[in-house]
């Protein structure tokens, strides 16, 4: 068979050929731009959801990510290398696990010169991103909960949360201590509905592992299911027919949590009749509260990594002017904080060497300066990569707005323990 | 037996309301697919677009704010149908035509080479224009619908969704009664039978596909409306809806609008009455053993033999 070119297909082939011809002109050009930029910069890597489900986390961090590397950048660079400025390399990790792998190896194999990096939100995109960075011996930070994060062994992941297991293991402790105080009577029972993805799995497995029975309490609703829920009816329904003291909920994305809080309102075990106990960023979101009702949310407790606290009052301002969000989140202060701690191991390094930059991280123990400021507790990094001494920290909706209250020094807010 | 009679009635009638939105999504699919054999792997997408019409109809904008938290969500995802209908015109004018109808006949496979192209390619451009337009946040219309049932014994049914139910059964109904007996219905289902006898018969093929994707995705982005007023979303929502949607457009027969309503309806049921015996996580795992089940003992799917065509 012979074909015979059209006209369009000769202008299209024009066209293109114009275009490669001027990419040839074109790409020296930025190649020298660029060899002089890096002789002034130094290149780190933010791999978040942009898009898909969990693009709203990825913008927070992102936000976060770039505020720091302004602070930075202003305030004169990395001293220790000349006041090199801090170049933030951003890759979308999508929607799925295979997305965000991609992402860390196109980012791997198209910039040899990054020196660290941080993400990637979902404990499952993190797993998938971490096999690479590992490989490429990457320094990477990371917030995401899961113990599975640096149960591999891996010398290049740093785990800035509390893993899934220390937050299991204190946040009942703590709710239930809460309730007591302030109840007078201690909670025996309890439902659990969550989602299959990795860090609420990682959560509950100490919990299913003899964690309840220790706690004296009485599991009578365990509920898994896989995201996004469709309807929350049968799940709630569950909750009405066993009635528990109080209800640990475990979504990780907004969506599914909306599901929940509004049928459980609808089956007039809202606003406070069943306690809800959460963990995780999502339940303290600012859309959350736009999408529900505050008053849906009022009492709401969940543990979290990270939220801002006392003595951040001013980072609080600046990013709220920055950016226009109600409030910050764990997203935007962990987007922050990850920056300055890979500044901090620049400075500590004093090369841009991802070898050493790992190396400083491994032995970097800061209990103060803006890296510091943005963590509960010091950072300092055991031999598997997570942080020492770290404590967890509950928010609370309180008047419309998620405010930490526990624990008490780090505390903006008084906790309570909804009663009805 | 690991259930109650109330959690029995409880899930049947979850099933049945959840099932009567996609039973409507199931729908409109279900006439682009019976009118112009065309498989529509955007058709989630034009339900977002009906989402966040609805969405900015009361919230967003505040054109119907005047409604109350009410009537509005329910009025914005009626009128969502024709914003999303004008869309749909658009894009089929302009892009769908060149892969499907009579301009079509002649090319490799029918079109249907370019037609799987293009629908995906319509599918990226509506998920990241809309993650461009409306951000990534996600959203959803606030309404003590969401929340809020009527109580018969010991069970519940959400308001939100009987609302929900009653205009499904009533589009779905009228766009049934348009197809079935009226002259422009007639020469759409004819264009679809036979392309080239309708066309001698002097039937605009084209026309009748453009109407009959327009009316396809006009119809399922009602569908969104409604889910918008229980659901919060985002611009990558359709993904989860897209699936649900062809399984039970297959379910139902392919090319039958009643075998589709019908398919999206049984799916409703299935996937929340089987948290009855099964684990929750395997919920929409039961909707394809019963998928397979079904193609396995009746390829034809329900209603297939009743209409193989619209």
């Amino acid at each position: 068979m012979t074909t015979t070119p059209t006209r369009r297909a000769i202008n299209a082939g024009l066209a293109l050929a114009g275009a490669r011809a001027l990419g040839a002109i074109a790409v020296p050009g930025l190649g020298i731009a660029s060899a002089a930029a890096q002789a002034k910069s130094v290149k780190i890597a933010m791999i978040a959801p942009l898009s898909g489900p969990w693009a709203r986390q990825g913008q927070l961090l992102r936000m976060g990510a770039e505020m720091a590397c302004d602070d930075i950048n202003k305030a004169g660079g990395i001293a220790k290398l000349g006041g090199a400025k801090l170049n933030l390399v951003v890759a979308d990790a999508g929607a799925s696990t295979e997305s965000a792998k991609d992402a860390a190896q196109r980012l791997i194999a198209q910039q040899p010169d990054l020196v660290g990096g941080f993400g990637s939100w979902l404990s499952s995109f993190t797993l998938a991103v971490t096999e690479v960075t590992e490989r490429a011996q990457l320094p990477w930070l990371t917030l995401s909960y899961s113990d599975a994060i640096t149960n591999r062994g891996f010398k290049f992941i740093f785990q800035t949360s509390p893993t899934a297991d220390d937050q299991a293991r204190n946040t009942l402790p703590t709710a239930l201590d809460l309730a007591q105080k302030v109840t007078g009577k201690r909670p025996k029972t309890m439902g659990i509905i969550m989602d299959n993805t990795a860090s609420p799995v990682s959560f509950v497995k100490p919990l299913l592992g003899g964690g309840i029975q220790k706690l004296g309490l009485k599991l009578l609703v365990n509920e898994v299911y896989t995201p996004p829920l469709s309807d929350a009816t049968p799940l709630v329904e569950k909750v009405r027919s066993n009635r528990p003291d109080f209800l640990l909920l475990l979504t990780s994305a907004m969506p599914d949590c909306k599901l929940v809080l509004e049928k459980l309102d609808e089956f007039n075990l809202g606003k406070g009749k069943v306690p809800l106990v959460g963990n995780g960023a999502p339940f303290g979101v600012p859309e959350l509260a736009k999408t529900i009702g505050t008053d849906l949310l009022e009492g709401l407790l969940f543990s979290v990594a990270n939220w801002p606290m006392k003595g951040q009052e001013k980072f609080v301002a600046d990013f709220k002017k920055r950016t226009g969000e109600p409030w910050v989140t764990q997203d935007g202060l962990c987007g922050y904080g990850h920056v300055q701690i890979l500044k901090a191991a620049l400075d500590s390094a004093g090369a841009a060497d991802r070898l050493k930059v790992a190396a400083a991280i491994r032995a970097m123990d800061l209990t103060t300066g803006p890296a510091a400021a943005c963590f509960p507790g010091p950072i300092k990094f055991d031999a598997k990569g997570r942080r020492e001494d770290v404590p967890i920290l509950f928010a609370q909706w309180q008047k419309g707005v998620p405010v930490t209250v526990f624990p008490s020094n780090l505390a903006v807010a008084k906790p309570f323990w909804p009663t009805v | 037996m690991p259930f109650s009679l109330t959690d029995f009635l409880q899930a049947l009638a979850a099933g049945i309301l959840v099932g009567s939105a996609y039973a409507l999504m199931c729908v409109g699919l279900g006439i682009i697919f019976g009118a112009m054999r065309v498989i529509n792997f955007a058709q989630g997408d034009f339900m977002m677009l009906g989402m966040y019409a609805a969405f900015y109809l009361t919230t967003g904008f505040g054109v119907l704010a005047f409604l109350g938290p009410y009537a509005g969500p329910i009025v914005a995802a009626f009128l969502a149908g024709p914003i999303v209908y004008g869309v749909g015109w658009i894009t089929h004018r302009f892009i769908m035509s060149r892969v499907t109808g009579v301009g079509a006949a002649d090319s490799e496979g029918a079109g249907a080479y370019g037609q799987i192209l293009v629908t995906l390619g319509l599918s990226l451009i509506l998920q990241n224009g809309g993650l461009i337009v409306f951000g990534s946040t996600p959203t959803g219309i606030l309404t003590p619908l969401a929340h809020s049932s009527w109580e018969i014994g010991d069970i519940l049914l959400n308001k939100g969704r009987c609302l929900s139910f009653v205009v499904s059964v009533v589009v779905a109904g009228a766009v049934y009664l348009f197809l079935s007996h009226t002259r422009v219905g007639k020469g759409l289902r004819a264009a679809a039978d036979n392309t080239e006898a309708a066309v001698y018969m002097g039937i605009d093929v084209d026309r009748a596909h453009r109407l009959a994707w327009s009316l396809g995705v006009g119809i399922t982005a009602v569908a969104g409306g409604l889910v918008a007023s229980s659901q919060s979303f985002q611009p990558y929502v359709g993904f989860d809806f897209v699936i649900v949607m062809y399984a039970g457009v297959v379910l139902g027969g392919l090319g039958s609008i009643l075998g589709a309503f019908w398919g999206g309806l049984l799916i409703g049921i299935v996937q929340q009455m089987a948290t009855l015996v099964l684990p929750y996580q395997l919920q929409n795992t039961a909707i394809f053993v019963v998928f397979l089940l079904i193609i396995f003992l009746r390829p034809q799917g329900i209603f297939g033999r009743l209409s193989e065509r619209t």
